[in-house]
């Protein structure tokens, strides 16, 4: 197996609901002029409390400061793992579950915080560039290491980070189980010819700029009995877009314009944590992806700047569910 | 395709169809124009060809890319690669009941929708289709579809969770099962299958080239980088191949896969296209987006890039087939250099055949080829059959006929030759400047030519003398010295011995027939009665010119009255006679003493005659500024006569070189620089560079022996040129040079007294080291240990150092040479050696196999002179 460490310097950033109307402007010049932007690495999520943006320098430089955009102070580095050509047969399961135990875990352990990103083409896996050397000394018994330099991978030793192993420098907690929460709409992960972009931006710019309605519902609700919740993602990385919505969403959309999967799988969402997580805590994703991977099923893992969410098929969602209650249900037992 | 921009692919059986696709996709028949001007709708792609729509397609809305079934049977079927990644097979301009019918329309779906970048048919297996499909997270990039396989519902359906409800399957034409898939969690955005091998598939992946092996799918060979597109496979090489990345073309050798052999000049646009041309080898077409070139690379002189690090020789230029700017092209795939082009906009198609660039190459010997695409051409000098053919030659087929008649060693002979060649009347006063130089004792002197000799001129006599056979006083003043009466020596008038009598030279003027010339000097000798008898014998010999009679009857009226009606009628009439030496004849007899502008500026007249005649009739003041001037003309002019005055000084140096200037004639400038001049003239880079390049000459045109008699010589006459011994054999024991030859031969015969083993004169060769006496290798033929015969060698050697080796003194015949092969070692006599090689190809040392012979590249050469 290969971990790629790609040549993006990434920021994570949020921008509040009501600040929105003063980013439309870089945010339509980033999803759609692509060749006015030298941005390569763009994905906005939608989510009830806010919009996160996550992107390259070129295309933060877009974004101007001001009180609506948070900014997380670190340069993130997106890793990316490649199967390498060898198909595991044994597993059907895709995604976030795939890398969970050799990625997330050996992370989560050395106290390395991860910023999941799943797309239609692959997983993105954020690390913090300070974080790397652990990252790299972690990972290179599992992986062979490249880092892509000018559009080349060149192989990374482990030489270079004899301190690697150092904890990260920071004690051992007991992770904290999260509250998750199960919303009930259906979503599907989607991608599109970039070519045919053009043809579905109105639809697009309506989505995701003018959907203020749902808005107030979910952010009086966080509770559990909450139908549906808002989520619209969309990325536009090294030219590839990716879309996860909900069926809601999806049928506003032409329906012959957007491709998924030929068995049109649909997603059941869990939401993890009941106050925004911050990016300092380490664990989260180890916590639900693991579980997953030991009932090998599959999930896409998208994290935002407030929550983090994972997609599970539809059919596995009463395991999963089972599965998540169990294992809150269990510390307090013991 | 998407958007506007179009592809072309021509049919690979029918070399008149060819396919354009951009939103639909139309077949057109080319033809020549005169076929198909009475149908409406033809379209003229050039002078002589047009193109005939014969079908459209437009049933696969989404088209990414198209690829032509490879084989004859089922024709025109095509599979298009559209953006959701479905491949549909679909066919064009076909009768429905063809065979193709339950191909067409089936579609091969990929499990997760995304844009499918290329598609490629197995050129063997042709229901191979692979197709390269955009990334996804769990799927495969690169399937490969059997067009043979059924749907198979029941096996799948279960296994893969297929869900109906957004595709409608039309279940006997949808294939969701590939035979092969590859590349999981990767993009593949070009594909080739390899030519070599046709289970390889060769795929540009996201960041990688990999190697596909479809007997063993879970290997497979990459190397990262980022030439990943358009993947294609040079038809003429199949371990070829060529992929680009924005503007830059990388050549990739399969053999040595780690790393581009070469990369081709980046261009500031991204390609488009890269194509291999399939009519000729190394030939890679690219194109550039909004360009209205094609970009030609010509790599057939590349060298196999097999461990070789050194730069490669492309030849790159561009062709413009058409003004708009070019959407694709594609090579005809059998018509030599040919290619359509399409526009980017408004599908105009133009026709096009590349020009082939002309090269061409001049043997050494005059003659010359070139060639064009597939013809090669010979343009061979004729053999001048004219009387004037001669000298019409190039001077380089001058030289070589000179050089094979020894021109340049026999001085008389050989500048006699010359003659003959070019017919320029000038080198044989060279030659005879040359002999009398080899006369004269004052050498220095006589070398440093008239210019010089004049100006050191003393003790000047003037004398007034009769005309002889009358004592009328004449008018003319005459000088006399040592360095004039030297100078008309020079000039050839007068020969050895105190006395100015030109009587020898006249006759031998009147046995070669020069009546005219003769004459002139007779009479420049005050001698009138001599001219006017030589006039008269040549009018009445045979061919003799009667004409020569009216002149000597002219002559005898001379008369020095200076208001004579016949002074008057001579010097206006004297213009009209069309032989010089007669009209500078009456020049001299009509003009004022001291001033003979008319004889001496006659420039028909040989320059040594008018610089005699100078010497005789000009003063002290005028003589040098005549010569001066005349020297001045020479110079300019690079006439070798102007040597006579020069001699072979700086100066003349100056004239032979703006003789060689004009006519490129090395040899006769080495020559004659060599032949007399003096040490520091020799030293000149010019006078070198003729000589290096009269040598190089000889070398191409493989006259070695011209040659090497060509260096005995120069080393003789300029001893400094003579290079010193560079190559010696050395015992394999003590290291030292086992000549007896080289310079060290006293200090080896000191060696052999000192040990107190004399050197037996009897002994007739020595086999064994002189140095520390162990024996020199054997002979691998006749197993005798090699050696020199030695016999009196040793005994000159000591006493000579200079020893001239004349053919009876050499150390050894040539048989005797050592010689081994430079890569087995083995070796023995030359002779042996020579007759064994000719008629074996290996090394005759038992069990070695090396082929010395074939490595020797000159050795298989013959000279081109057999002397």
């Amino acid at each position: 197996m290969d971990l790629q460490i790609l040549d993006h310097r990434l920021r994570v950033t949020s921008i509040s609901k009501n600040g929105l109307v003063n980013y439309t402007h870089p945010l339509i010049k980033l999803i759609f002029l692509r060749n006015r932007t030298r941005c390569k690495f763009f994905s906005l999520t939608e989510t009830p409390e806010n919009y996160t943006v996550v992107l390259d320098e070129e295309g933060f430089k877009e974004l101007a400061p001001s009180e609506h955009l948070q900014v997380e102070s670190s340069i993130w580095l997106p890793l990316n793992v490649a199967s390498n050509g060898n198909a595991s047969s044994s597993s059907q399961a895709v995604g976030v579950t795939k890398i969970a135990k050799s990625v997330i875990a050996p992370l989560a352990q050395q106290h390395v915080s991860v910023f999941m990103l799943s797309t239609y083409q692959t997983d993105f896996i954020l690390v913090r560039e300070k974080d790397l050397s652990v990252v790299i000394s972690t990972l290179n018994e599992e992986f062979n290491i490249f880092k892509e330099v000018e559009g080349e991978y060149v192989p990374v030793g482990c030489q270079d980070f004899t301190n690697g192993l150092l904890k990260n420098g920071k004690e051992v907690v007991q992770p904290t189980v999260h509250p998750v929460l199960i919303p009930q709409n259906q979503f599907c992960v989607m991608s599109l010819d970039p070519d045919t972009l053009p043809s579905i931006a109105t639809t697009l710019i309506d989505v995701l700029f003018y959907s203020n309605s749902p808005k107030k519902e979910s952010e009086s609700s966080t509770g559990q009995d909450l139908e549906c919740i808002k989520f619209f993602s969309f990325s536009l990385i090294d030219g590839y877009i990716s879309i996860v919505m909900d069926t809601e969403a999806q049928r506003r959309f032409p329906a012959d314009l957007l491709f998924t999967s030929s068995s049109g799988e649909l997603w059941r969402m869990v939401r993890i944590g009941g106050q925004p997580l911050g990016f300092d805590e380490c664990g989260i994703v180890a916590q639900i992806s693991q579980p997953l991977a030991d009932g090998d099923i599959s999930a896409y893992y998208i994290s935002t700047f407030s929550f983090d969410h994972a997609l599970v098929p539809e059919e596995d969602i009463v395991s999963v569910t089972d599965m998540l209650h169990h294992q809150r249900n269990e510390p307090s037992t013991t | 395709m998407s958007g506007s921009k179009p592809d072309i692919l021509w049919s690979p059986h029918h070399p008149d169809r060819y396919v354009i696709c951009d939103s639909e996709l139309g077949l057109y028949s080319i033809g020549p124009v005169g076929s198909t001007e009475t149908k409406p709708g033809t379209l003229s792609l050039s002078e002589e060809t047009a193109a005939t729509l014969l079908a459209i397609n437009s049933d696969t809305p989404y088209m990414k890319c198209v690829a032509w079934y490879p084989k004859h049977e089922p024709e025109c079927l095509l599979a298009v690669g559209q953006a959701n990644g479905r491949v549909v097979l679909t066919s064009l301009g076909q009768n429905h009941n063809s065979t193709c019918k339950e191909l067409v329309g089936k579609e091969f779906v990929p499990k997760h929708a995304r844009q499918c970048n290329t598609l490629a048919w197995n050129p063997v297996d042709s229901n191979l289709l692979a197709a390269g499909l955009d990334k996804h997270r769990a799927d495969f990039s690169v399937l490969i579809w059997d067009i043979s396989s059924k749907f198979a519902p029941e096996t799948s359906v279960a296994a893969e969770k297929i869900r109906l409800s957004s595709v409608d399957l039309d279940s006997s034409t949808v294939v969701t099962k590939p035979l092969y898939e590859l590349g999981q969690n990767d993009a593949c955005l070009s594909l080739c299958w390899l030519l070599r091998d046709t289970k390889l598939l060769l795929a540009g992946m996201h960041r990688n080239l990999a190697i596909f092996d479809l007997r063993n799918t879970s290997q497979k060979t990459f190397v990262n980088t980022k030439a990943i597109q358009g993947v294609t496979v040079d038809p003429h090489f199949p371990d070829r191949v060529a992929s680009f990345f924005e503007g830059q073309v990388a050549i990739w050798d399969l053999r040595k896969f780690e790393k581009p052999v070469l990369t081709l000049t980046e261009q500031p646009k991204p390609l488009t296209k890269v194509a291999w041309c399939p009519t000729r080898t190394g030939l890679l077409a690219t194109l550039t987006r909004d360009s209205n070139i094609i970009r030609l690379y010509d790599m057939q002189h590349t060298p196999t890039p097999i461990g070789d690090e050194t730069e490669p020789t492309i030849i790159e230029r561009s062709v413009q087939p058409c003004d708009s700017q070019i959407g694709s092209f594609a090579w005809h795939p059998s018509s030599q250099n040919r290619m359509v082009v399409v526009s980017a906009a408004n599908r105009v198609m133009t026709d096009f055949t590349v020009f082939e660039r002309i090269s061409l190459a001049w043997s050494s010997t005059a003659s010359f080829m070139w060639a064009c695409g597939r013809h090669l051409y010979s343009c061979v000098e004729d053999e001048a059959e004219g009387t004037d053919g001669a000298a019409e030659k190039d001077i380089a087929t001058k030289m070589r006929e000179r050089a094979q008649s020894r021109y340049g060693h026999d001085t008389v002979q050989v500048w006699r030759n010359h003659l003959l060649a070019g017919g320029i009347s000038h080198m044989k006063q060279c030659s005879e400047d040359a002999e009398l130089k080899l006369q004269g004792n004052k050498q220095f002197v006589v070398y440093s030519g008239i210019k010089n000799i004049v100006k050191t001129s003393s003790g000047t006599t003037e004398s007034r003398r009769c005309w002889s056979g009358s004592d009328r006083q004449t008018d003319v003043t005459r000088f006399q010295s040592d360095e004039r009466c030297l100078a008309l020596r020079l000039c050839g008038w007068i020969s050895r011995g105190p006395d100015i009598d030109v009587e020898t030279f006249l006759r031998s003027l009147e046995q070669e027939r020069e009546w005219e010339r003769a004459a002139a000097i007779a009479l420049f000798n005050l001698d009138i009665r001599r001219a006017i008898q030589i006039l008269s014998k040549g009018a009445v010999t045979e061919k003799g010119d009667l004409n020569l009679n009216v002149v000597a009857m002219a002559l005898s009226g001379y008369t020095d009255e200076k208001s004579s009606l016949w002074r008057e009628m001579c010097s206006s009439l004297r213009l009209q006679l069309k032989n010089p030496y007669l009209c500078v004849m009456f020049a001299f007899l009509t003009s004022e003493p001291g001033a003979y502008d008319g004889v001496l500026y006659e420039s028909k007249v040989a320059v040594r005659d008018r610089v005699a005649f100078a010497c005789m009739f000009l003063s002290d003041a005028q003589l040098p500024r005549y010569i001066d001037k005349l020297t001045a003309e020479m110079k300019e002019a690079g006439n070798l006569e102007g040597i006579l005055l020069t001699g072979l000084t700086k100066d003349g140096v100056d004239l032979m070189e703006s003789y060689v200037d004009r006519t490129g004639d090395v040899q006769t400038a080495s020559f004659c620089m060599l032949k007399g001049s003096p040490g520091d003239v020799l030293k000149d880079p010019r006078v070198q560079c003729w000589i290096e390049n009269y040598r190089n000459l000889l070398d191409a045109w493989r006259f070695w022996h011209k040659r090497a008699e060509f260096d005995i010589l120069r080393g003789k006459l300029d001893p400094s040129s003579k290079p010193l011994a560079q190559v010696f054999v050395s015992c394999n024991f003590c290291g030292k040079s086992i000549s007896y030859s080289c310079s060290a031969m006293p200090h080896q015969g000191r060696g052999f007294s000192q040990y107190g083993v004399s050197g037996s004169p009897t002994k007739s060769k020595v086999t064994s080291c002189p140095g520390c006496r162990k024996p020199l290798p054997r002979c691998a033929l006749c197993l005798m240990n090699m050696g020199t015969p030695v016999s009196s060698c040793s005994g000159t050697g000591k006493s000579d150092e200079k020893m001239d080796l004349t053919r009876e003194n050499k150390l050894a015949q040539f048989n005797n040479w050592f010689t081994w092969c430079h890569n087995c070692r083995h070796g023995g006599h030359a002779g042996h050696m020579l007759s064994w090689f000719r008629d074996h190809t290996e090394c005759p040392v038992s069990a070695c196999a090396c082929k010395c012979m074939q490595l020797d590249t000159t050795g298989n050469l013959v000279p081109a002179d057999s002397s």
